[in-house]
């Protein structure tokens, strides 16, 4: 076991540096560079971008500029955000804590609601709940996060004004007032703020992983030991949580190592149109502006979670299943 | 040899009983609201579109940003009076102008404290132009302090007398004296021990908010990354700020600017009360707004079509191709220049792609700025008879057989016409420029490209560059000389048309030494006459054919009062004042 966990962690280290230095070569021969936006501003003389440009190592050769990047991410160093002026990781971090807040809840709901609702089409297959549960579950997956986000603030705009109040903030992470409030008011605010939000995410998600759960639960069932069970008097309910369910979560939960970059790459444009200052509203400027260290810094974090998210979900997957042995 | 120039007589200066403080009042004629009206207390709840990136005034770059909402965008020791435009003393309360003109002597206002209490000297605004100076810094604002290649240079004659030194004179030199001052005693002991790496550490995000100091009307009391910022009132403020009743400013008690990355998420803000103030950019925004307060659901103020924007849209051909004599020699003709101007439907433009809520341009003055339009300027307005007959003064007479205009040899006129991909409004303009050029039979191959190889292929220099057509647009442009330092010169990296590095026509040469002379006179009115001449030596030239921009409108919600004036109402004043503005409800 141990041997194969020295032997995947050794793994790590080229797939790391190829994906970092493919995203280092990809955003840097996109034409132009963060100073390219001030080019066309008649206040600005053309020296003092050139200046900039040195200052920022930008006029060095790519290869020696990945150079320097990597040998100082050896120190911890990520970089410094052109955009803000400071070291990247102090840029991004904040924003990757409340993009936390906000995908951590809608992985809770996720499981909270898609597990039982998988077991339950399972036991009830082909009939009307089953239906409808899964036009509803690919109702979620086919409208856009964004869109769907933009027309609950729609809606909610609408019981404002016929009611002069909302069961929703609408948008934002915080209200008005918040720095005033105790801490434990501060974090209700913030999960009153985050479920609508949070909501939105899971209707993505929520499809596939009903339809796994079903079709493992159906699966599992069907099985000879199940039937065995069965013949020998247990009761319906240890049949199902205690023989099947173990069987049948082994899919769903070697996919969670798999979850851990998307826990820090935030829950995409729900953030920009929700007004949640997560990572992806930073992500979309730093793009837009070509600050290279804050996407690349980016990229590097989640490269290296997916990494080792993957060993993770392995490990995990052998502690599930005792079929499963690295040797 | 020196004269006293002027002492504004809006500058009511008096002693108040025992406090030392030299008052600058308020005029009220820039607020609608009454003498005596206006009661203390109150939040104003404002939004930006990008996150703030600092608040460091050193290494701030973007509109908007902390530092410039704390000292009201930059103000100092001079402001300009909204209804008439002219500089005023503020942070001084007299200059003195030597008689060549390039040396302003300032008396700075005695009684003015940080909010950290501590005095404001003339050794605040030494240590401010040191370090925004500086090259390692990095500041935004040290290319100002340049006049050509020299720079501006500031001396202290005593706590309270500071002496700007000009190169020579210099159409900016209030602009450039108006510098807002940072406290020396909080930047200047980290400059001196640790150079401009102090600085740029300094005042980032995460600083605890009770370090920052200003001298303006709000100090910074909270940020939230991506939220919002949140102000409160700086006491001391209103030890030397007063309206005309005497009340101290500003009013109200708190500024909130909420950062809003999508500007539907705004609109609704504004919509539900969250937000006090909203700038709509669509007719979509405009029509909501006005449902919601027919209906009855918000009680709102909106201003449709306050002024223009001081930015622009416009068409720049370029006239170094020597790999293609007859494009050359098209686009460095005058005649062909002013034939695609007639061939621009403006108006089309203005109601196509800003929905009505827009304004025609001929030149390069914003139309905003109504002091320096030249009415008289040639212009060349959509009239594509006018257009095809220039054309067959240059040759263009007979059809091919696609119903393309060719000249004598054969030449089709036919050209490539470009605009960074992605922008909506460009692509609309360049497609109303296509369809009309294609009826009197010009060939214009419309084709998008990314912005930064837009970028890349209008600063190539040299006698061959790689377009031929490009739309694209500046903004910026000063109330003192609205003509770009980057722009008209012929080695000017923004003189987009042509880089080969001279003058290729008399009319450029002519341009430039009406550009320097008029950057050279400090007096405004002999300025604005070299301003028309140059209007109309640039409208005969079109050097750049200018299309349309859009218009500036705002809606606030009517818990505020104290707004602007309408006639004061504009891209450039903005709608208010901010120590003027009152919570009424």
């Amino acid at each position: 076991m141990s041997a194969y966990l020295v032997r995947r962690l050794v793994h790590l280290v080229p797939t790391f540096l190829g994906a970092t230095f493919l995203a280092f070569f990809v955003l840097q021969i996109a034409p132009g560079d963060f100073l390219t936006q001030w080019a066309l501003d008649p206040k600005i003389r053309p020296e003092t971008i050139e200046r900039m440009r040195h200052n920022f190592g930008l006029d060095r050769p790519l290869l020696l500029q990945y150079l320097i990047w990597l040998k100082n991410l050896l120190h911890g160093d990520l970089g410094i955000s052109f955009m803000y002026q400071r070291p990247v990781l102090e840029v991004v971090w904040p924003r990757i804590e409340n993009s936390l807040i906000l995908v951590g809840l809608s992985l809770l709901f996720l499981y909270l609601i898609g597990i039982p609702i998988g077991i339950y089409q399972a036991l009830r297959p082909y009939t009307l709940p089953d239906y409808v549960v899964s036009f509803l579950a690919y109702f979620g997956l086919a409208i856009p996060n964004f869109f769907f986000m933009l027309i609950l603030i729609f809606l909610l705009v609408k019981f404002k004004f016929a009611y002069g109040w909302t069961p929703f903030p609408i948008g934002g992470m915080t209200s008005q007032g918040f720095e005033q409030l105790p801490p434990l008011r501060q974090w209700v605010d913030i999960l009153w703020h985050a479920i609508l939000p949070a909501f939105v995410v899971v209707t993505a998600d929520l499809s596939g992983l009903t339809r796994v759960m079903r079709a493992q639960v159906m699966e599992v069932l069907g099985q000879d030991y199940i039937r065995t069970a069965r013949s020998k008097g247990l009761a319906e309910r240890v049949v199902l949580y205690k023989h099947a369910l173990r069987n049948a979560v082994i899919p769903i939960i070697a996919n969670i190592g798999g979850l851990l970059p998307g826990l820090i790459s935030g829950a995409g444009l729900v953030e920009v149109v929700a007004n949640w200052p997560g990572i992806t509203p930073l992500l979309l400027d730093a793009l837009n502006q070509q600050d290279l260290y804050v996407n690349v810094g980016i990229i590097a974090l989640s490269s290296l979670l997916l990494i080792v998210g993957n060993i993770l979900g392995d490990l995990l997957l052998a502690l599930v299943d005792p079929r499963i042995r690295y040797g | 040899m020196r004269k006293a120039v002027r002492l504004v007589a809006l500058v009511s200066v008096f002693f108040a009983a025992g406090a030392l403080a030299q008052t600058f009042v308020w005029p009220a004629k820039w607020t609608t609201a009454k003498p005596g009206e206006a009661k203390p207390g109150g939040t104003l709840v404002d939004y930006t579109i990008s996150d703030f990136r600092t608040m460091n005034p050193f290494i701030t770059a973007e509109a908007d940003s902390i530092p410039d909402l704390m000292t009201m965008n930059g103000l100092g020791l001079a402001m300009r009076d909204p209804t008439t435009g002219e500089w005023i003393p503020y942070m001084a309360t007299s200059w003195e102008v030597s008689e060549d003109q390039t040396e302003i002597t300032f008396k700075i206002r005695k009684g003015m404290k940080w909010s950290d209490g501590e005095p404001i000297t003339a050794d605040d605004w030494i240590m401010t132009y040191r370090i925004h100076m500086d090259p390692d810094v990095g500041s935004n604002l040290r290319d100002t302090f340049f006049i050509g290649d020299k720079p501006v240079t500031l001396e202290k004659i005593d706590d309270y007398t500071l002496k700007f030194v000009y190169p020579k004179p210099d159409a900016e030199a209030f602009a450039i004296a108006s510098l807002s001052p940072w406290p020396a005693h909080v930047f200047g002991p980290v400059y001196e021990e640790k150079g401009a790496e102090g600085i740029k550490g300094m005042w980032g995000l995460n600083e605890d908010p009770k370090k920052i100091v200003t001298w303006g009307p709000f100090v910074v009391e909270a940020y939230r990354p991506g939220e919002r910022v949140i102000f409160k009132r700086n006491p001391y403020f209103g030890e030397w700020n007063k309206d005309e009743a005497g009340n101290p400013l500003p009013y109200l008690e708190r500024y909130q600017v909420n950062i809003y990355k999508d500007l539907n998420a705004a609109l609704a803000a504004f919509l539900t009360g969250e937000i006090d103030v909203f700038y709509p950019r669509t007719v979509e925004h405009i029509a909501q707004i006005k449902k919601a307060i027919k209906a009855g659901k918000l009680d709102a103020t909106l201003k449709v079509n306050a002024s223009p924007i001081a930015s622009s849209q416009f068409v720049v051909f370029n006239w170094n191709k020597k790999s293609n004599p007859f494009k050359e020699k098209l686009f460095r003709s005058a005649k062909f220049r002013k034939a695609m101007s007639h061939l621009i439907n403006r108006q089309a433009v203005v109601d196509v792609v800003y929905g009505g809520l827009g304004t025609p341009m001929y030149g390069s003055v914003y139309p905003v700025l109504t002091q320096w339009i030249n009415p008289n300027a040639p212009k060349y307005p959509y009239d594509p008879k006018k257009a095809a007959q220039l054309l067959a003064e240059l040759g263009f007479k007979k059809k091919d057989k696609d119903g393309y205009l060719v000249d004598a040899e054969g030449n089709r006129l036919e050209f490539n016409l470009s605009t960074n991909a992605g922008n909506n409004q460009r692509e609309q303009i360049a497609k109303i420029i296509v369809d009309e050029a294609k009826k009197v039979g010009v060939k214009i191959n419309f084709r998008p490209i990314d912005f930064n190889t837009l970028v890349g292929q209008l600063l190539s220099k040299g006698d061959d560059r790689p377009f031929d057509a490009i739309i694209i647009g500046l903004t910026g442009g000063g109330l003192d000389w609205p003509f770009g330092s980057n722009v008209i010169p012929c080695r000017a990296n923004l003189h987009l048309w042509n880089r080969s590095g001279t003058c290729l026509d008399p009319r450029e040469t002519l341009m430039e030494a009406l550009y320097y002379k008029g950057r050279t006179t400090l007096d405004f009115k002999e300025r604005v006459k070299i301003g028309y001449r140059l209007q109309e030596v640039e409208g005969d030239l079109q050097p750049i054919v200018y299309i349309a921009g859009p218009n500036y409108h705002v809606a606030w919600n009517n818990k505020l009062a104290g707004f602007h004036p309408d006639e004061i109402i504009s891209s450039i004043w903005g709608s208010y004042e901010l120590p003027l503005l009152y919570q009424a409800k």
